[in-house]
């Protein structure tokens, strides 16, 4: 039987729909989970309190949750730049990585220099290594038009196998215990610190973030990257080049997600172990798809994932898994994504008469 | 003799789409065993109700009876178990399935023998003189076998209601006259053909009765061909006091040639020659109007030209300088300006706001370092807003927002905006309501005597008579006919577009 | 090396074979009716862990395989709503489910990871049979999951070609509005695909922990699923060769351990990274070849169909 609900365009888009749809996407989270926290017989407000207190109750848990916020939202503008082209980056995890390795490449290669030299140097390397690992798929998608979504998606396991390969083999650390991790990093390679927990890994990302919100947002380039994502046709009549934005574009994504692995390694760690991304880069993606592909709501997104992470991690003391972290996460989308459709449409009845009074008058 | 009940009875269906009412109380009745004929202008509400007919929208109100029973659709299997089948306008076919598995695709055995099947939609299709392969990949036929296809999809449903929606507009005239044929057969066996068009000729020389539409209206229903003439079809058409709404005189002094053609020849992506050797040249202040039955290698040349198709052979020069290799941009840099058939997809982006459409041509003289000029992106907007009476709500609301004739204005505009030696008007009116068409007519003509060249591409004969200082005719590629508008009757330019010398 | 240690990489290779074929074949049937599903590694997890459950419950591997599939194919009706019903972004859902579902799994599973399973399928017993030289020893010594995964596949490969119901399956992954126009319920067609996906996704998931590695630990999908996704692409949407592909692919899962004992100076994890290479290699090989003819991929995968729109 045909269902008697219909979607219907609207004849313009809900004003301010997307934040509407985050925020039923959240309370939808909180319903879902505390269903699950009662059955298998946790408080949910106590659950939940403690988890907001623990990413914003004190300066302590706020620098924490900006501190998660970082790869995240690097992640996700990374996510952002490809799609607001129209384009899916599917590979920051694997990025993230490359990123990492390509930092304690340099770690490894110039142990003795500076501090602040050695630190900029191991960020261009993870610059460097992020746009490497997207360089195929950035060649194959402008030059044959290979889907993109497969080949970014299966270098993140490429990836995951050369960081694996790498602390277990070539660069294992001889007084780890065995353990596959690298040798530590060279003392001066750690980013400065900010406040709290937090390092200058904050600042650099904010200032990613920005810079990248107002030169796409104004520039020729953000303009011309706009047109190519509206409409592939418009773009070639305007005479952009589609072969080359399409390559820089994803070139550019997978160095930003890059940098996040430069400064998760520099900034959060000691050394190189396989788990560097930490889910991040797939994170990334819904948080992208979250705001819309803009820099200023990737922000925004990033640090309320960055809070779920941290309070996801403090209920463990409850006797709560931290998985509980990543189902809010997965459950905020689904209930945004499907209230998002509300944004560009109405449920509307079936009717086949009772509307002709309307229509007539 | 009892009276047979109508084959399809639709009554005063209303549908409304946001910000448009595409139906407001249509009726149509026909018989059975008849070819009928919706005309209407685009615009007219024809596909609408046809789609109302056939399933695919629920009207607001109003009954739809089929051979005497009332039916209310929920979706097109309805229709189509009622025997009421559409062939739409765009081919609703799957390129990689076989003739034969698009045919028994919704009405085939739970088992499927390939050979069987192929032998049975075979019979089928000769049995009403449709030639097709059944074993061929869709992807592999051209635009008149497809149609065939579909119409075996509708034959194989058993269809006693058969909607062709502008079923010519892709044919070639041998293939027209083809259909003719296969329409008659079918209609000799008791099935009613629904036949949409807004070509005058074909309702007279195939369809037994017409209904006209008009504002998504009815304005005449089931008027018998036969005792009546074109010209009051087309009266009724475009309604009251229509002359054509502009009278141009002629160019006396035609100026330097600015954009000449030599030999020019496109391939389509599947390797087919679609302009065949096109050599033209505009002058300054020139109108040169292309007539041609749709698909006729108008598109491509368009595209050609202004540098969104690759050349096979042939050499394009602007103001004499050779652009025949350079890049859209370089062109439209020299003083080329492209008004393209496909608005929406191809000369705006539907999803940017009306600002960023408006400087679509002009960006990069906008630049302020890398950044673009907001001050006079906005200014630049609003002057052509002004300039062309451009209707629009905020400025910065998507362009996918306003009305056709809005968005046309908006277009046409901004390829102007910088006083081009060239434009390239493709299908600029069509579409467009009767002052949406006399705007953009006024501007084309008061652009050309400025000194700008125009090329202008049309499928409204009347239009290219008022307009053009020449007529050329496009048929199967080639440029076949040159006439002076003056001193060519209607009758002329349409043996010419249908490929008679 | 001598026989024994190839006889056991052999039943390995069938073993992980088993395991990629399964959750493979069913993202075939949803990616063929249009739906990408990025969520493989989620749903198997699911699966995992309900069917791991379930055999702790009731002891009877049967039932728990049934409530691996259910568990799956229930876990995937979510997609099914966001991206089908709702027409939400492919991409973005399926990778949501396979996050949630990672988490989901993880946190219905704390308690198991100290359990000893309470049921597990053993390789058939065929009697003689089983005691035939090689073919007895690897092809018999399997349990009854992979008799039934080769049927599914077969199954599949005759319901896609040779049905009226896998000619509107592929007709929807095609072309959503040629098939909606024939009379077909392109949702309706979508969601059961979907839905079948994810049941076999959870029987994968389940053959895991009841068959291949009994036991349940945070993780056991070890991105098994992903390959899953690779060996579509690399099986190019047909049910025969992706086949072939996961039995190469298991053979590359069944090497990696192995790769020592027949002194191959290669590190395992090296090896490991051949079935994501290949896949791009084999997508670029189909993009090359797709230039003047269509793709084989469905036309339709990744678009949401809504009738009305305009």
């Amino acid at each position: 039987m045909p269902s008697p609900l219909a979607f219907e365009k609207r004849e313009s888009p809900l004003r301010g729909g997307q934040i509407r749809a985050f925020a039923v996407g959240v309370v939808v989270a909180l319903l879902l989970g505390s269903i699950l926290l009662l059955v298998s017989g946790h408080d949910p407000i106590e659950v939940y309190t403690k988890m907001f207190d623990s990413a914003f109750g004190s300066r302590r848990g706020i620098s924490t949750t900006l501190t998660r916020a970082v790869p995240l939202g690097l992640a996700g503008l990374a996510v952002a730049v490809a799609g607001s082209m129209g384009l899916w980056n599917i590979g920051a995890e694997g990025q993230i990585i490359a990123g990492a390795i390509g930092a304690a490449w340099i770690a490894r290669l110039g142990p003795d220099l500076p501090g602040p030299l050695l630190i900029t140097l191991m960020l261009v390397g993870a610059v460097v290594g992020g746009g490497f690992l997207a360089l195929g798929p950035a060649l194959a998608k402008s030059r044959l038009g290979v889907n993109e979504i497969i080949t970014t998606l299966m270098l993140n396991e490429v990836a995951i196998r050369v960081v694996r390969y790498l602390v277990n083999g070539p660069w294992k650390d001889p007084e780890g215990n065995n353990f596959p991790i690298a040798p530590e990093l060279p003392e001066q390679s750690a980013l400065p610190a900010l406040f709290e927990r937090a390092n200058i890994g904050l600042v650099i990302a904010a200032f990613v973030l920005l810079a990248f919100g107002v030169y796409t947002a104004r520039s020729a380039w953000g303009y011309e990257l706009r047109i190519a994502g509206s409409s592939e046709s418009a773009a070639t009549y305007a005479g952009i080049s589609l072969k080359a934005k399409v390559f820089t574009v994803l070139l550019l994504s997978g160095a930003i997600a890059g940098l996040a692995g430069g400064i998760e390694l520099t900034g959060s760690s000691d050394r190189l172990v396989e788990g560097v991304a930490n889910g991040w880069g797939y994170a990334g993606i819904i948080v992208a798809a979250l705001a819309l592909m803009r820099p200023s709501g990737v922000a925004a997104v990033a640090i309320a994932f960055g809070a779920v992470q941290v309070g996801g991690l403090s209920i463990q003391t409850l006797g709560v898994p931290a998985a509980i972290a990543s189902i809010l996460q997965a459950l905020i989308l689904f209930g945004a994504l499907s209230a998002a459709v509300f944004t560009n449409y109405r449920l509307v009845r079936r009717s086949t008469r009772s509307a002709a009074a309307a229509v007539a008058s | 003799m009892s009276e047979q009940p109508a084959a399809v009875d639709l009554v005063d269906i209303w549908k409304r789409f946001p910000g448009v009412i595409a139906n407001a109380g249509a009726n149509l009745t026909v018989r059975p065993g008849t070819v009928h004929a919706v005309l209407g202008e685009n615009g007219a509400g024809k596909t609408t109700l046809m789609n109302v007919l056939a399933g695919v929208y629920r009207p607001e109100s109003g009954s739809v009876l089929i051979g005497g029973h009332e039916h209310a659709f929920a979706n097109p299997a309805a229709a189509i178990d009622a025997g009421v089948v559409m062939v739409h306008q765009e081919f609703r076919l799957i390129p990689t399935f076989t003739v034969a598995e698009n045919v028994a695709l919704g009405q085939s055995p739970r088992i499927l023998a390939k050979r069987s099947i192929e032998e049975s939609v075979g019979e089928l299709a000769e049995r009403f003189g449709l030639a097709t392969e059944p074993d061929k990949e869709v992807w592999q036929l051209s635009m008149g076998e497809r149609q065939r296809v579909e119409i075996l999809k509708a034959l194989w449903r058993d269809a006693k209601v058969l909607i062709l929606d502008e079923p010519t507009a892709v044919l070639t005239p041998d293939e027209a006259t083809e259909l003719g044929r296969i329409v008659a057969a079918m209609a000799a066996d008791g099935r009613s053909i629904i036949f949409i068009s807004h070509k005058l000729d074909e309702v007279t020389a195939f369809c037994d009765e017409a209904t006209v539409l008009r504002g998504g209206s009815t304005v005449a229903a089931s008027l018998p061909v036969q005792d009546i003439d074109a010209g009051r079809l087309a009266e009724l058409m475009v309604g009251e006091a229509t002359e054509v709404s502009i009278r141009r005189q002629r160019t006396t002094e035609i100026g330097p040639a600015v954009l000449s053609l030599e030999g020019l020849s496109v391939r389509d992506d599947r390797g087919v020659a679609v302009v065949n050797g096109v050599s033209l040249t505009v002058g300054a202040g020139e109108i040169v109007g292309i007539a041609g039955v749709a698909g006729n290698g108008q598109r491509p040349l368009a595209d050609a030209v202004a540098g969104l198709q690759q050349l096979e052979a042939g050499a394009i020069a602007l103001s004499g300088d050779d652009v025949t290799t350079a890049p859209p941009r370089t062109r439209s840099g020299a003083g080329l300006a492209y008004v393209p058939e496909d608005r929406l997809g191809v000369g705006l982006a539907p999803k940017l706001n009306v600002v960023e459409n408006s400087i679509l041509r002009s960006y990069r003289s906008l630049k302020k370092g890398p950044f673009i000029d907001q001050g006079a992106a906005t200014a630049a907007c609003e002057g052509l807003i002004d300039e062309y009476n451009v209707k629009v709500g905020k400025l910065d609301a998507p362009m996918a927002g306003l009305s056709g004739g809005n968005l046309q204005r908006l277009l046409v505009g901004r390829e102007l905006a910088d006083d081009p030696i060239v434009l390239i008007a493709a299908q600029p009116t069509r579409g467009l309501d009767v002052q949406g068409v006399a705007a953009i007519q006024e501007i084309l003509v008061d652009q050309a005597r400025s000194g700008t060249g125009i090329l202008l591409i049309s499928e409204d004969l009347d239009e290219l008579l008022a307009l053009s200082d020449r007529l050329l005719v496009m048929h199967e590629g080639s440029v076949v006919a040159e006439f002076d508008p003056d001193d060519v009757t209607r009758a002329e330019v349409g043996a010419a577009m249908a490929g008679a010398h | 090396m001598n026989e024994t240690t190839v006889i056991g990489l052999l039943i390995a290779v069938l073993e992980f074979g088993t395991l990629l074929y399964l959750a493979a074949l069913g993202e075939t049937i949803a990616e063929k009716s249009g739906v990408l599903n990025l969520g493989v590694e989620g749903m198997m997890a699911m699966g995992g862990v309900a069917a791991f459950w379930a055999g702790v419950e009731t002891g009877n591997p049967w039932v728990a395989l049934l409530v691996g599939v259910i568990a799956g194919a229930l876990f995937s009706a979510i997609h099914g709503v966001v991206a089908v019903v709702m027409g939400a972004d492919q991409v973005v859902s399926g990778l949501a489910l396979t996050i949630g579902g990672l988490g989901l799994a993880a946190f219905l599973g704390q308690d198991l990871v100290v359990q000893a399973p309470g049921a597990r399928f053993e390789a058939t017993n065929l009697g003689p049979l089983n005691d035939v030289p090689w073919i007895g020893e690897i092809v018999f010594d399997q349990t009854a999951v992979s008799w039934i995964a080769l049927a599914l596949g077969v199954i599949a490969w005759f319901v896609l070609t040779r049905t009226r119901v896998g000619l509107i399956l592929r007709a929807v992954g095609e072309s959503a509005s040629a098939a909606d126009s024939s009379g077909t319920s392109v949702v309706k067609t979508r969601m059961i695909a979907v839905m079948i996906g994810g049941a076999l996704a959870g029987m994968s998931g389940a053959y895991l922990t009841l068959a291949l590695a009994p036991g349940w630990s945070e993780g056991t999908t070890a991105g098994r699923g992903w390959i899953a996704v690779a060996l579509v692409i690399f099986g190019a949407w047909q049910p025969g060769r992706v086949g072939l592909g996961a039995l190469l692919f298991g053979g590359l899962l069944a090497l990696e351990p192995r790769l020592q004992t027949f002194g191959v100076e290669v590190s395992p994890i090296l090896l490991s990274m051949l079935p994501y290479l290949l896949t791009v290699g084999v997508l670029v090989v189909l993009s090359i070849r797709s230039r003047h003819r269509p793709s084989a991929a469905p036309a339709a995968i990744g678009q949401a169909y809504r009738r009305e729109d305009r």
